[in-house]
């Protein structure tokens, strides 16, 4: 940067090659030196891994026994075991049932029902119920699997609520009990997003609306529901992305059973690799998960440049 | 309890000729009050469960009146619980301070500095940072074992990494918001980088700084499958790989484990009580991504 300063004075002999333009951005040592740990760390133990996973997808490496260390390219042997496999099959359609059930509409609805009727709840019922919302959405996965446990055990709140004692909600309706105790943990998060959209509702649209003699109803669906709207999109995608990766909560509460009912890819991707060995089909599994993420991605990256 | 019509009618003062004010207003607010109170019981059981098992001497799945007691709390301080509690702390505040410090480096670059490509390269971080940790476990097992890293270090090194494309987004923004003027002037007073970075931009971005650092913690605090996979020896077990070894064996103390399970919650909830007081906003995205 220094010689710069000091012009020669015959010009320089190449001008063309000259790197001292100052009216051109140029990259810096000192950035080089400030992206270095991101620039290892990244590649060596995130994209690196990925990658070495679709190649492994394409294996027939096993977790025991001859193919653990000698294992070979087996091409399409892999994809062509999946595209017959019922179990992966059966997993997509649960993987879709849950994560847009669950996550999509329902963490979404919670946290927007929720949102909505605390601004007219009484303060003390107001702090208590967002409070445990909120708490709820804090609580590391493992507790949430237990506490949810607990609540869908044969003698469990639930099953009493049911009355029916010999009932057992966690196994004869696996997928709505998981299915609820992800939309519990996520409808905090929905909830903290939709109370502050709420808060940018204009006041004096709703104040016209009651003036010009609409309903409450009619107020949420023509005002306070259009206002929203970009939220709850948002939301929405947030919440279909994190119950995706929501693996720990089914692995816990169910291992993806009874009879596969909640087995979800990303638990099928375990089982298959550590529970029954086939770490190249496990590693194919992930493959498609990365590829359902990325679109899931892509989607919230164009909408979130579309709306600025 | 809900019988806001007294409430309802003071409120519509506020917008002069209410239509119907009274019962237009009441209807909606019992409705409301309504709504909230069941909600409250759905979020409130599961936990009421927790807290009600943990002090119960005799404690089962069901939700009931505890016979009081704290040997729980006691069976789930026994040494090797605290063990795997105090591995689960070393992993997360290397996972918490790796992840932070080399995020913040690159933010700073990435905010300030001319990077070529680099749309497409804060792009694919964002993308990354949507990535479920699943697709991870083969690969790393595989890299892990190769090189004989099946243990603790390496496992919170990589939780760091997991952790860090959404903590160098999170930084950016708010390195992004703050004036240049002030590094400008400490560059003139001919200050380095590195001076430049501790002195006016830590400072400046500590609510980005702690937001990010929560999310590296709770990120790695409540990880199960990459420790349960990428931790071979007992003696380096977590938290959570402990608890659900309780919950999946064959004679269950559910007081030990409700105990256990709110002492290792304890951590996280206090985190975020604590930092919603200091910073009220932006710190809100922190536990976004578990």
């Amino acid at each position: 940067m220094t010689e710069a300063t000091v012009m020669p004075l015959k010009p320089a002999p190449s001008r063309r090659s000259g790197p001292r333009r100052l009216d051109r951005p140029r990259l810096k040592l000192a950035s080089l030196f400030l992206l270095a740990p991101a620039g290892i760390l990244l590649p060596a133990l995130f994209i690196l891994p990925v990658c070495y996973a679709i190649y492994l997808g394409f294996t027939n490496l096993q977790l025991v026994g001859l193919h653990s260390v000698h294992y070979r390219f087996t091409g399409w042997a892999n994809i062509a075991f999946m595209l017959s496999d019922a179990s992966f099959y059966q997993s997509l359609w649960v993987t879709a049932l849950f994560v847009v059930g669950s996550g999509a509409v329902g963490s979404t609805l919670l946290g927007l029902v929720l949102a909505i009727a605390l601004q007219q709840a009484m303060p003390a019922l107001r702090m208590a119920v967002s409070g445990l919302a909120i708490l709820a959405w804090t609580l590391p996965p493992t507790t949430i699997a237990l506490v949810w446990i607990a609540s869908a055990s044969p003698s469990g709140p639930i099953a009493a609520m049911m009355a029916d004692m010999k009932a057992d909600p966690l196994y004869d309706h696996a997928l709505l009990i998981v299915s609820a105790a992800n939309a519990w943990s996520l409808a905090g998060l929905a909830m903290i997003m939709f109370s502050a959209a709420l808060r940018n509702v204009p006041k004096d649209m709703i104040e016209a609306g009651t003036l010009e003699g609409a309903s409450s109803v009619q107020r949420m669906m023509r005002i306070t529901l259009p206002f929203l709207k970009p939220t709850i999109v948002t939301s929405a995608l947030l919440m279909t992305l994190l119950t995706f990766g929501n693996f720990t909560l089914i692995y816990l509460m169910t291992a993806g059973g009874p009879d596969n009912a909640t087995n979800i890819l990303p638990v099928y991707s375990y089982l298959e690799g550590f529970k029954f060995f086939n770490l190249g089909y496990s590693a194919l599994l992930g493959n498609i998960i990365v590829i359902f993420s990325a679109l899931l991605g892509s989607v919230f990256v164009f909408l979130g440049q579309s709306r600025r | 309890m809900l019988n806001p019509g007294a409430k309802a009618s003071k409120e519509s003062d506020s917008g002069a000729p209410v239509p119907n004010p009274v019962s237009g207003l009441s209807f909606e607010k019992v409705f409301s009050n309504l709504t909230i109170a069941v909600l409250g019981v759905f979020f409130a059981i599961p936990m009421l469960w927790l807290v009600l098992a943990s002090v119960d001497r005799r404690a089962t799945y069901a939700l009931k009146l505890p016979l009081l007691t704290f040997a729980n709390f006691l069976a789930a301080l026994q040494p090797e619980n605290l063990g795997a509690l105090g591995n689960s702390i070393i992993m997360s505040v290397i996972a918490t301070v790796v992840g932070t410090v080399v995020a913040f480096l690159a933010a700073y670059s990435f905010s300030r500095h001319y990077i070529p490509w680099k749309g497409p390269v804060l792009l694919a971080i964002l993308f990354l940072s949507g990535v479920p940790i699943t697709v991870l476990i083969v690969p790393m097992y595989e890299m892990f074992s190769y090189a004989g890293w099946l243990s603790l270090v390496p496992t919170a090194i990589l939780l760091a990494v997991t952790a860090m494309p959404f903590q160098i987004y999170l930084i950016k923004n708010f390195i992004d918001a703050i004036p240049l003027d002030l590094e400008e002037a400490a560059f003139i007073e001919k200050a380095g980088t590195l001076r430049v970075l501790r002195s006016v931009v830590v400072p400046m971005t500590m609510p980005g700084l702690a937001s990010a650092a929560i999310f590296g913690f709770v990120n790695a605090w409540g990880s199960f499958l990459l420790p349960v996979v990428l931790i071979s020896d007992v003696d380096q077990q977590t938290a959570p790989e402990r608890l659900y070894g309780f919950m999946s064996s064959t004679s269950v103390n559910y007081g030990g484990i409700a105990a256990y399970s709110i002492i290792y919650s304890l951590p996280v909830v206090l985190l975020y009580v604590l930092m919603s007081r200091h910073f009220k906003a932006g710190f809100v995205l922190g536990g976004a991504v578990r």
